[in-house]
């Protein structure tokens, strides 16, 4: 998967997944990792489309849910806009990072690992106890 | 799908035979209004002989056809821009001369967005198209098609036997293409790999039948990419 980067964001879509979701997930990411800043212009519709060689409808759909999450504002002839509000980027950090606990929990578990040693192992990788 | 609002083309039955070889054998197809559609399959599927029929080139011996809630002819192909998969030019023409007649014979088309095409694929307008290599020749069909204001395209094989710039620039020019306007796109394709991101529903044609069609997010939801679900068809 070839990694591209588009006005300050990263991604890489795998054609097996659907595509909506991925550019979705990636443009939240980019907004939680402050790869794109506070009130930022994000590409068009059109400009995304091309760098991925997607549908722009897959653009389309996944600006239009980030719009309903609040996390993007459009004006008027201007363009497509992060949110300044850092609360609300805040609340998309969280739930990045939920999400990534979850999938390291599940890839524990795969392992045959239980909580309390999923502990334990966390706290060795701090230094904060010994094997 | 029983709208025709929401139906670009929808085929019932349809069987076409060339002798005793039967090109189309019960075909049932709906293509969504304004997606961008695939038809896949391999070599003597039938793609062609489907998309000759869309655009009233060839009838159906049984079973029927509707495009734009109509039934094929040469009067609906005013609103069709079609792209055949064997073009036939005349080789004294130059570049500008296949604009001109375009804008004579063409219904809907827009010179400025021709010249615009001719830009973003790389045409030269005084350019012969007496030996113009096939790429160059693809792009310009292409250029002609698009620039037309009409509600279906229609390419047959539009990236087949063509170098790799060519092709990025002919999937750069559908991209703006799909971004500036509400048009029903009809594809034929062997180049899965590299047009499969663009497309939005998918027909998969064996032998005379569409074996699978759908929704292309869904069928990767499901079953993986296009690649991979031709693969499980043909493979």
């Amino acid at each position: 998967m070839e990694e591209i980067r588009v006005g300050g964001m990263y991604f890489s879509l795998d054609l097996s997944l659907p595509l909506y979701e991925q550019v979705l997930e990636q443009v939240r990411s980019s907004i939680a990792k402050g790869e794109i800043a506070l009130g930022d212009k994000i590409p068009s519709v059109r400009e995304l489309a091309q760098a991925l060689k997607i549908n722009p409808n897959t653009v389309m759909r996944a600006y239009q849910e980030l719009e309903r999450e609040q996390l993007t504002e459009t004006r008027r002839g201007q363009g497509t806009y992060i949110t300044s509000d850092i609360a609300k980027v805040d609340l998309i950090r969280y739930r990045v990072a939920d999400k990534a606990i979850e999938e390291f929990l599940s890839k524990m578990t795969g392992l045959g690992f239980e909580t309390p040693e999923i502990d334990k192992l966390l706290r060795i990788k701090r230094g904060e106890a010994h094997e | 799908m029983n709208d025709t609002a929401n139906v670009a083309i929808r085929a019932e039955d349809v069987c076409k035979s060339y002798g005793s070889r039967q090109a189309i054998r019960n075909l049932n197809m709906a293509v969504p209004a304004h997606s961008v559609t695939a038809i896949l399959g391999p070599n003597g599927a039938g793609k062609s002989t489907l998309m000759r029929m869309i655009t009233g080139m060839e009838t159906p011996d049984t079973g029927t056809f509707s495009v734009l809630g109509r039934k094929p002819s040469w009067e609906l192909n005013r609103w069709i821009a079609y792209l055949p998969d064997r073009a036939q030019w005349y080789s004294h023409h130059m570049v500008e001369h296949a604009l001109e007649w375009a804008r004579t014979l063409q219904p809907g088309f827009n010179e400025m967005r021709a010249r615009d095409l001719m830009v973003t694929l790389d045409l030269d307008a005084s350019m012969k198209v007496e030996g113009m290599s096939k790429g160059e020749e693809a792009r310009l069909m292409l250029a002609l098609c698009l620039a037309r204001d009409v509600p279906l395209l229609v390419l047959d094989e539009p990236f087949s036997g063509i170098d790799m710039i060519s092709r990025e620039r002919i999937v750069a020019a559908l991209i703006d293409s799909f971004s500036e306007r509400e048009q029903t796109v009809l594809i034929s394709t062997h180049e899965i790999a590299e047009t499969e991101s663009l497309f939005d529903y998918a027909v998969f044609v064996d032998k005379g039948v569409a074996v699978l069609a759908g929704d292309v997010e869904r069928m990767r939801a499901e079953r993986g990419s296009l690649q991979q679900v031709y693969r499980q068809l043909y493979g």
